[in-house]
């Protein structure tokens, strides 16, 4: 390794693993309070709180999980995945907490579905009284963490799909046990999906840190009182006072606690299945029926109806950002307004402050993370991965407490450096995660070509490497803006609540009454991401040759 | 020009692949490199380029103690890219962002830029491959590719060809048009190249033939 080389990545490493140790340090530091944990202890509302934090948590992981599979079965089976695969960008880039936004609408004793049977079938005049969204067993909940985690798992089960060479495999694997007599389906849980699921281990983990410690998502659609121990841990943090923080930090460490047990709970399930010997039992599976090859490359209907669900709701959003008077049971409301836009636009700051945050933490993640992954050694690069995705796995209100640590440190809190710093700290690992693969399987031999040609490391990185790697460059980018976009925790608790974005409004205005103006802000928070993408698709679109016919 | 190599040891921390290699090839001349596959061919190619930290990198790092005269020039101190050493690989790597036409003018020298389109006018002729070159390279058929391949390499101008199984992924009729194509274009440029092959069709001259064995 030349000097060169060992000095930027030592930086590099300095720059990023630095604050990063600091934060994780810090947050963890701050469970070292016995009282604060005697004080947990005899609040009433935690063990309560915790319960249903396993219950929503572990519901909708189990749900997302097998749903997902089910459709991975059937769209590799018939050959399908790559159309459903076309559909996701969109259901990826929906905000978790416009999703319950925009579910609450629909699902609320006022909302679009009852609205829709009312008063023809249910003979509703008024709405009920009935706890649909924010009810007590948190069903609301979990239906919205699992119609949101599904497309991540798609994408990330996708993601090891289309490299060629594990789907050539996994295709000849899965055509050769149907040769030994198992019927496609059988086939894929036989072969195929003890492989894939394996693969996506990581992916759970981060569905399953999400599902047990969401806040922005439980406070808009969870139940109320008592609320999840995340929805608690972040009202204690916010509390006036420092001892009900310390208790809120607290919790923070039973939620990483609960994580850890969960994460373990489900290795040990996985691991008594596959000891069952059930997978090599040697049933073939019934054989499908004749004349249903005319049904194949067909996209399962559950993929449709999951669709359907991200359509209705953005549609919910649309129409709600412009309703003004709106009785119950009309579908449409009386009288369309654009006075939330109105509001919006008088309060453009708010949008300012979203899209440079997002724009200068998506451009210093890509900077950084394309300097690490040209320059660092690959054994370096192994090492950092750990720390890197700290901040996805350690529960966000326990990682806030550290963040706002290292800020009051630096002096930065309450100011934009600040939470540039806070909102980088989330986005840097998706950015590294999403460029990875195809930045590091970039095909060395470009470069021993290009210098054989007596072109310069500088030239051969903008004009060859670059240029090449453009797809995957803006695509990483766009993710590192959609993250920062969904920043909900930092943005306050760094902010010190001086700071305004697209989504703290959304999230802090659906307890409120204001329908069109919630609307407004989760549509935003919803299609400032959509707009990243599709910048980045445009940008990132291979080049069109004159005179070609591909 | 003449290529000069001797390879004192090559290999990584814990093997070495092969000892005190050493070879000479003559302007115009094709010195053909056999051996079973792990027996460190390609290395070879890498050693004399300079590419060795490019090819192989982390827990087999390659490194090798080598000296390279071109010319009577050593050269074996030189960044890859000053070395005007040229490089052929079993794939034809085409950028893929890049026009038939554009490929060809990366690599030629800088220069007025009708004299570098006029170079790749030429070599799109001399590959029958005229009216070809604003296409994706992507549209162009095996044999069209490993065309270009060449003629890239031949555009910047080096002082040697190294030649890393440049015919192995061609099916067997292109293998011998092919062939026939690189061995002249070598000759008539009267510049030394090395061929690193595991198939006997492949040897270009006979009398020209070294044989790779495991060291170690």
């Amino acid at each position: 390794m030349t000097a060169f080389r060992l000095f930027w990545s030592t930086t590099l490493l300095l720059l990023a693993g630095g604050p990063l140790l600091a934060v994780a340090g810090l947050a963890l530091a701050s469970l070292f309070d016995a009282t604060a944990w005697h004080a947990l202890w005899q609040d009433p509302h935690a063990l309560p709180a915790l319960a249903l934090t396993l219950w929503t948590g572990l519901a909708s992981t189990v749900l997302a999980w097998w749903l997902s599979a089910a459709l991975l079965a059937q769209g590799f089976v018939r050959q399908s995945l790559g159309r459903l695969l076309r559909g996701l960008p969109v259901m990826l880039a929906t905000p978790h907490a416009a999703l319950a936004i925009g579910l609450v609408f629909l699902l609320a004793p006022s909302g679009w579905v009852l609205r829709a049977l009312s008063p023809w079938l249910t003979g509703f005049e008024f709405p009920p009284p009935w706890p649909t969204t924010q009810d007590p067993w948190g069903l609301g909940l979990i239906v919205a963490l699992t119609a949101k985690e599904i497309p991540f798992l798609l994408w990330t089960a996708a993601t090891q799909l289309q490299r060629d060479d594990v789907r050539q495999r996994w295709r000849s694997e899965h055509a050769l046990a149907q040769t030994l007599g198992y019927s496609p389906q059988r086939a894929f849980w036989r072969v195929v999906w003890p492989q894939l699921s394996a693969r996506l281990w990581w992916p759970l983990l981060a569905v399953l840190a999400y599902g047990l410690t969401v806040v922005d998502m439980a406070l808009v659609i969870g139940p109320a009182s008592p609320p999840t121990l995340a929805v608690l841990a972040w009202q204690w943090l916010q509390d006036a006072d420092l001892a009900v923080n310390a208790q809120g930090a607290a919790a923070g460490g039973v939620l990483a606690l609960a994580l850890l047990a969960a994460a373990l709970l489900w290795r040990a399930a996985q691991g008594l299945s596959a000891r069952s010997g059930h997978a090599l039992n040697g049933v073939r599976g019934a054989a499908p029926p004749p004349g249903n090859t005319s049904k194949s490359e067909r996209v399962p209907v559950s993929f449709h109806l999951l669709a359907g669900l991200y359509g209705a709701v953005l549609l919910a959003l649309a129409v709600g950002s412009v309703a003004g008077v709106w009785p119950f049971p009309r579908v449409w409301p009386e009288a369309v307004t654009g006075q939330a836009w109105q509001r919006v636009w008088d309060s453009r700051d708010t949008v300012g402050t979203t899209l440079g945050l997002a724009l200068a933490s998506a451009a210093l993640a890509l900077a950084w993370s394309v300097a690490w992954l040209e320059l660092a050694p690959r054994r370096w690069d192994t090492a950092l991965r750990p720390v890197l995705y700290v901040p996805l796995v350690l529960p966000a209100v326990l990682w806030v407490v550290g963040l706002y640590h290292l800020a009051l440190w630096w002096r930065l809190e309450g100011q934009w450096l600040g939470l540039l710093l806070a909102h980088t700290s989330m986005v840097l690992p998706y950015v590294l995660l999403t460029l990875s693969p195809a930045y590091l399987g970039f095909d060395a031999r470009y470069a021993a070509l290009s210098a054989s040609l007596g072109h310069g490391p500088w030239r051969f990185l903008w004009r060859i490497k670059w240029p090449l790697l453009r797809r995957a460059l803006a695509a990483s980018a766009a993710v590192g803006f959609a993250v920062s976009v969904a920043q909900y925790l930092p943005t306050l608790y760094v902010g010190a609540g001086r700071f305004n974005s697209v989504t703290t409004e959304a999230v802090n205005l659906a307890a409120g009454a204001q329908r069109s103006l919630t609307s407004a802000y989760a549509g935003l928070q919803f299609v400032l991401p959509v707009l990243a993408f599709a910048l980045a698709a445009w940008l990132g679109a291979p080049r069109r040759f004159k005179g070609s016919r591909s | 020009m003449t290529l000069q190599v001797h390879i004192t040891q090559l290999g990584s921390a814990q093997r070495v692949l092969l000892k005190d290699l050493r070879f000479t090839v003559q302007p115009g001349h094709i010195l053909t490199l056999m051996g079973p596959s792990g027996s460190g061919k390609s290395s070879v190619l890498a050693a004399i380029a300079g590419t060795l930290n490019h090819v192989a990198e982390g827990a087999q790092a390659l490194r090798a103690q080598v000296s390279v005269q071109l010319n009577g020039q050593d050269i074996g101190a030189l960044p890859t890219a000053q070395r005007g050493v040229g490089l052929l690989f079993q794939d034809p790597l085409l950028f893929a962002h890049l026009t038939v036409a554009e490929n060809l003018l990366f690599a030629v020298p800088p220069g007025p830029r009708t004299q570098r389109w006029a170079q790749v006018q030429q070599a799109l002729t001399e590959a029958s491959l005229q009216g070809y070159g604003e296409r994706d390279p992507a549209t162009l058929s095996g044999g069209q590719r490993a065309r270009v391949a060449l003629m890239r390499a031949l555009l910047a101008q080096p002082k040697a060809l190294l030649l890393d199984e440049p015919f192995s992924k061609l099916d067997a009729a292109l293998r011998d048009q092919f062939r026939a194509f690189v061995f002249d274009h070598i000759r008539a440029r009267q510049i030394p190249a090395v061929l690193v092959t595991h198939d006997t069709a492949d040897i270009a001259e006979p009398e020209h033939v070294m044989q790779l064995n495991h060291a170690g």
